[in-house]
C-alpha cells in the first residue's frame, strides 16, 4: 500500500483536512513517543550513570502541551468532547443536530476569545525574558502555540466540524 | 450561596439539556460566573473590564497543560493500550477465565481486583479505568457480559486505589492539615481492601438478581489452568516491574507510568505486534483520550474558581457551624455535603476547595484528623463515579466510544451503593481506620 | 466599605497564612478603621501564576518565590546568595531596603505595587542517611528548587532530581531522592522528621529564598488617598520584617518538632571541617550573581555588600 493510500484509508476525514488531520496526529504522536524515551531515559541516567537528563521536568511539561494541543483541533471537530448523553432517547436526530450546532458556536467562540488572552499573555512572558528554570527555553513559546492551535481549533470547529456535523454524521 | 447554586444549576442545565460538551460548559459557567462576582451585569456588558476573568481562565489552560505530575495520564494509557495491542490482555484474561470463569460474574471479579491492584500502584483513577478498559473490556464482551456490569466493574474498580498506598490524595490531604503522611498510608489499607471486598459482593448481588450479565462459562481441570498462566508472563513482569519500582523507590509513581509505557513498548515489540502503523494507530489513540481528558480538567478548575469565589466553601462552613447537634451530626452533614458536591467536582478540586475549610472544625470537635482523611478520600473516590460529572466513567466511556456513560452510570448503582456501605462503616467504626496506624507508629 | 482579596497557597496551618496575612489584615483594617476588609481565598493556581493574577486583577494582594520565574527576576537573587549567615527577618529588612534604594529602578516588578519582600529561613542539608562531609554528597540524588541551591548543587556534584516541595515526602519515603535543602522549618510542615532523619545545620545556612508580596496598582489607585496612604504605612519594611519573624518562628518550630521527633542534627560551628568546606565551594559565586544581572543596569557589588552589611547588622 502507498503511503498516501495508508493516510486515506485511515482517516474517516475528507479533502484536504485528510492531510491536516495526519499531520496534526503525526506531531502528538512523535511528541508521546519521545515522552516516553524521556522517562525512560532519567531513571535509567539516574541509577546506571548517576546522571539525569537536565531539565526533564521541563520537557516533559513542554511535551504533555504540545501534545494535548496538537490534538486539539481533530478531537474537536470530530465531535470527541464529553457529552453528557442521558436524554438523548428522547430527543430527535434533528434536534440533536440543532444542539450541536449551537455547541459548535459556543465552543469556537469561547476558544477564539480564550486564545487571544493566551497570545497576549504569551508576548509578556516573552518580552519579560521569562525562561525554564534549566533549559532557558523562553516559556513563552509554548504559551504562543497554545494560543495559535486554540485559534486552529476555533476554526476548523465553526468550518469542517459544522459541515461533518451536518452531511457526514453517521444516523 | 445562591450565587453558586444557581452556577450549578445553569451548568446541569446546559450539560444535559443543551449537550454542550462538558469541558466546555464548566469552562464557560466558569467563565461568566467569575466575571459576574467581579462585576459584570447586563448593563456593563461592552465596557466591563473583561481581562481579570480571561486571564484566570487562560492561566488555566496555560498551566494544567503543562503541569508535570498529569503525565501519568498520557503514559499509563499508553501502556494500557500497548499490553492491549500486544495481545496481554486476551491471554490475561485466559487465565482469569481459566479459574474465574465458571463462577457467575467471575470475570467481573477478576476486573475488579486487577483495578484494585492497578490503581493501587499508579495512584491515578483515571489512568486506572482508562488502562483497564482496553485490558478488560474486550474478553468480557467476548463471554457475553452486559455493557453495563462490565464496564462499571471497570469503572469503580478503579476507584479503589486511591485509598491503597501509595495514594497522591493522602499526601495533599496530610499536607493541608498537618497529619502524618506514613499514618495516613497505614490507614488506607483496612478500608481500602474492604472496598474490593464489598465490589466483589455487588457483583455477586447484580449476578444474583440478572444472571445473564455476568453467564458462567466452562469449568477448567487444573491442567488447563496452569496451561492458561502461561501467557500472562509478560503483564506479570510489566506490573512487577511498575509496582517493585515504586515500592523500592526506584522512580516516582509519575515515572512509573513513563517506564511502565516503555516496558509495554518492549513486550510488545519482543512479541513483534507493533508495526509502525499499529505504533501510530496506538500512540494517536493515547493522545485523543488525553487531550479529552485534559479539556475537562481544565474546565472544571476554571468552574471550581467561580464556585470558590462566590463563597460556598465558606457559606458552608457556617451552616454547619450554625447547626446545634451532637458532634457525629455535624460530621454526618458534612458527608452529605461532600457527596453533593461531588456530583460536580472532579475529585481534586473538590479535596483542595473543601478540606482547609472543614479540617478545623471537625478537629476542634475531638475528632482524629487521620481518621477524617481517610472518611473524605472515601467520599471523594464515591465521586469518581455519580452522575451526572463522574470522571471514571467519562473515561470510560470516552475510551469505549460504542458504550453511553448513561449505561454505565445504570450499571454502576450497586457499586455504588457498596461504597456508601463502606462510608458508613469507615465513619460509624474509627477503628477500622486507626487500628494499623495505633499499632504501627502510636 | 472595600473588601480586598488576598490570594494565598500553601497549607493553612502554615506561617505565612496562620501569622502573617492575619497580621497584616488586622493592621489594614485598624489603620483603615475598617473601610477595608481582607479576605483570604485559597486554590487560585501555581504560585508562579499569583504574580500575573495579581496584575490582571483577577485578585487584589498574593505573594510569590521570585524562581518560580526564572528570567524575569534576577536581582532578587542577591539575598539568596549562600553565607549571609543572618536570620529571614533581618535578610528581610535588608532585602526590602537594598531593592528601593537599587532594585526598583530596574522595574522587575513590571506591573506590581510590591508591598512587600521577605525570605524564608537558611535552607539546611536534610538526609535519609548521614552525611559527614560535602563531598559524600557527590552523587547522591537530590531534590533541587532553581536559583542559587541549583548552582550549589552542581558545584556538590549530586544527581538532581526536580519535584515540587510537596512531593518531597514521598520520594524520600519511598528513596527516590537521598536528600532535600531546604528550610528547618519544613521538618515540621511538610513533615520531613519523619523521613529525612539527618540534617546538618550549616552557620547561616546553604542560600537564602527570595519572596514578595504584591497588590494591583489599579485597586490601590481605585481607594480614596486616605485609605491608601493606610494600607502603605503598615506595608514595605513593616510588613517585610513581620514576614521575615514569622518565618524564623515557623523555623524554630521545626527545629523543636525534629528535636522531639529525635532527628540526628549536626550543628556545625563557624570554623568546622564542614563549614571550611562550604566556604571553599561557594567561592566565585558572588562573581557570578554580578555577571548574571550585568545587563539590569544597577550596581549590583554595592547593593550585595549593603545587604549582607545591613543584615548582619541588623538590631
Ligand atoms: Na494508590
Ligand atoms: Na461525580
Amino acid at each position: 500500500m502507498t503511503f498516501s493510500a495508508w493516510v486515506t484509508a485511515h482517516y474517516e476525514e475528507k479533502g484536504p483536512v485528510i492531510w491536516l488531520a495526519f499531520f496534526l496526529e503525526l506531531i502528538a504522536a512523535v511528541t508521546l513517543f519521545l515522552l516516553m524515551m524521556l522517562t525512560c531515559a532519567d531513571v535509567f541516567g539516574r541509577y546506571f550513570l548517576s546522571n539525569s537528563v537536565d531539565g526533564t521536568t521541563e520537557l516533559t511539561e513542554m511535551a504533555i502541551a504540545i501534545m494535548v494541543f496538537a490534538e486539539m483541533p481533530v478531537i474537536t471537530w470530530r465531535g470527541g468532547h464529553v457529552v453528557v448523553d442521558i436524554l438523548d432517547r428522547m430527543m430527535g436526530s434533528t434536534l440533536i443536530k440543532i444542539l450541536g450546532l449551537v455547541a459548535a458556536f459556543l465552543m469556537s467562540t469561547s476558544l477564539y476569545f480564550l486564545a487571544v488572552r493566551i497570545f497576549e499573555l504569551a508576548e509578556r512572558s516573552l518580552r519579560r525574558s521569562e525562561v525554564t528554570e534549566f533549559l532557558q527555553f523562553p516559556t513563552g513559546y509554548v504559551v504562543e502555540y497554545i494560543a495559535i492551535m486554540s485559534w486552529i481549533t476555533a476554526a476548523l470547529m465553526i468550518s469542517y466540524g459544522v459541515y461533518r456535523l451536518l452531511f457526514l454524521s453517521r444516523d | 450561596m445562591i450565587t453558586a447554586l444557581t452556577g450549578f444549576a445553569i451548568l446541569l442545565l446546559i450539560i444535559v439539556v443543551i449537550r454542550v460538551p462538558i469541558a466546555f460548559a464548566m469552562g464557560l459557567v466558569g467563565f461568566f460566573g467569575f466575571a459576574y462576582m467581579q462585576g459584570l451585569g447586563f448593563d456593563n456588558f461592552m465596557e466591563f473590564r473583561w481581562n481579570g476573568a480571561l486571564s484566570m481562565a487562560a492561566k488555566r489552560v496555560i498551566d494544567t497543560s503543562q503541569e508535570y505530575g498529569l503525565s501519568v495520564i498520557p503514559l499509563f494509557i499508553l501502556m494500557g493500550n500497548l499490553v492491549t495491542k500486544s495481545g496481554l490482555s486476551h491471554e490475561l484474561y485466559r487465565a482469569s477465565y481459566a479459574f474465574l470463569g465458571h463462577r457467575k460474574g467471575g470475570l467481573s471479579m477478576a476486573t475488579v481486583v486487577a483495578c484494585g491492584g492497578f490503581s493501587a500502584i499508579c495512584g491515578s483513577s483515571l489512568a486506572t479505568s482508562a488502562t483497564m478498559a482496553k485490558v478488560a473490556m474486550p474478553p468480557m464482551r467476548k463471554y457475553g457480559y452486559a455493557d453495563s456490569l462490565a464496564t462499571a466493574s471497570i469503572a469503580a474498580g478503579g476507584t479503589l486505589g486511591i485509598l491503597i498506598p501509595p495514594s497522591v490524595i493522602l499526601v495533599i490531604y496530610g499536607l493541608l492539615t498537618e497529619t502524618s503522611i506514613r499514618e495516613l498510608f497505614a490507614a488506607g489499607f483496612i478500608p481500602g481492601f474492604i472496598g474490593i471486598l464489598l465490589y466483589l459482593a455487588a457483583v455477586r448481588y447484580v449476578v444474583w438478581r440478572t444472571p445473564e450479565a455476568g453467564p458462567c462459562g466452562e469449568k477448567m481441570e487444573w491442567p488447563e489452568r496452569l496451561q492458561a498462566l502461561n501467557g500472562v508472563w509478560g503483564v506479570l513482569i510489566l506490573f512487577s516491574i511498575v509496582m517493585g519500582g515504586i515500592y523500592l523507590g526506584v522512580f516516582t509513581p509519575t515515572e512509573a507510568a513513563g517506564i511502565g509505557a516503555g516496558g509495554a513498548f518492549l513486550i510488545a515489540l519482543y512479541r513483534r505486534s507493533l508495526n509502525f502503523g499499529t505504533l501510530f494507530d496506538i500512540l494517536t489513540d493515547t493522545a485523543r483520550t488525553s487531550a479529552m481528558l485534559f479539556s475537562v480538567l481544565i474546565g472544571a478548575l476554571i468552574f471550581s474558581n467561580f464556585i470558590n469565589r462566590a463563597g460556598l466553601p465558606g457559606d458552608l462552613l457556617d451552616l454547619v457551624n450554625s447547626l446545634d447537634v451532637a458532634p457525629m451530626v455535624v460530621i454526618l452533614v458534612i458527608l452529605a455535603i461532600y457527596i453533593v458536591l461531588g456530583m460536580v467536582f472532579e475529585s481534586l478540586s473538590m479535596l483542595l476547595l473543601t478540606v482547609p475549610i472543614f479540617f478545623p472544625l471537625v478537629q476542634s470537635l475531638g475528632f482524629d484528623l487521620v481518621w477524617f482523611g481517610i472518611v473524605v478520600v472515601v467520599v471523594t473516590e464515591i465521586s469518581l463515579i455519580t452522575p451526572p460529572v463522574g470522571m471514571n466513567v467519562f473515561v470510560l466511556s470516552a475510551v469505549l466510544k460504542d458504550v453511553k456513560a448513561s449505561t454505565i452510570f445504570k450499571g454502576v448503582t450497586p457499586f455504588w451503593c457498596a461504597d456508601i456501605v463502606r462510608l458508613i462503616l469507615i465513619t460509624l467504626f474509627s477503628s477500622i481506620s486507626l487500628f494499623l496506624p495505633e499499632l504501627l507508629y502510636r | 466599605e472595600t473588601t480586598l482579596r488576598v490570594a494565598s497557597w500553601l497549607p493553612p496551618t502554615h506561617p505565612q497564612n496562620a501569622i502573617v496575612w492575619p497580621t497584616w489584615s488586622k493592621w489594614v483594617e485598624d489603620a483603615t478603621d475598617g473601610r477595608v476588609k481582607v479576605e483570604i481565598e485559597y486554590g487560585l493556581g501555581h504560585p508562579k501564576t499569583m504574580f500575573e493574577l495579581v496584575e490582571d486583577g483577577v485578585v487584589d494582594v498574593s505573594w510569590s518565590y521570585h524562581g518560580y520565574v526564572p528570567g524575569r527576576f534576577k536581582l532578587t537573587q542577591a539575598v539568596e546568595q549562600p553565607l549571609l549567615g543572618a536570620s529571614a527577618e533581618a535578610a528581610s529588612v535588608a532585602h526590602w531596603r537594598v531593592h528601593q534604594k537599587y532594585f526598583a529602578k530596574a522595574n522587575e516588578h513590571e506591573g506590581l505595587e510590591v508591598i512587600g519582600l521577605f525570605t524564608h529561613g537558611p535552607g539546611q542539608i536534610h538526609m535519609v542517611d548521614p552525611i559527614t562531609s560535602l563531598a559524600d554528597l557527590k552523587g547522591k540524588k537530590i531534590r533541587l528548587g532553581g536559583g542559587v541551591q541549583g548552582e550549589i548543587g552542581e558545584r556538590l556534584g549530586v544527581t538532581a532530581v526536580g519535584a515540587p516541595a510537596p512531593k518531597v515526602y514521598e520520594m524520600m519515603q519511598q528513596g527516590v531522592i537521598d536528600g532535600v535543602f531546604i528550610p528547618m522549618g519544613e521538618q515540621k510542615s511538610l513533615r520531613l522528621k519523619e523521613v529525612a532523619r539527618n540534617v546538618v545545620v550549616l552557620p547561616g545556612g546553604m542560600y537564602m529564598g527570595s519572596f514578595a508580596m504584591f497588590m494591583n496598582p489599579d485597586f490601590l489607585a481605585d481607594l480614596d488617598p486616605k485609605d491608601r496612604e493606610a494600607i502603605l504605612s503598615v506595608s514595605g519594611e513593616k510588613l517585610s520584617a513581620m514576614a521575615g519573624r514569622a518565618w524564623d518562628q515557623g523555623d524554630i518550630a521545626g527545629l523543636k518538632a525534629a528535636e522531639e521527633a529525635g532527628v540526628n542534627i549536626t550543628m556545625v560551628k563557624p570554623g568546622d571541617a564542614l563549614d571550611v568546606e562550604f566556604n571553599e565551594l561557594t567561592k566565585g559565586m558572588d562573581e557570578a550573581f554580578y555577571e548574571s544581572v550585568a545587563d539590569r543596569g544597577v550596581d549590583a557589588k554595592a547593593a550585595l555588600t549593603e545587604l549582607r552589611q545591613i543584615a548582619r547588622s541588623y538590631k
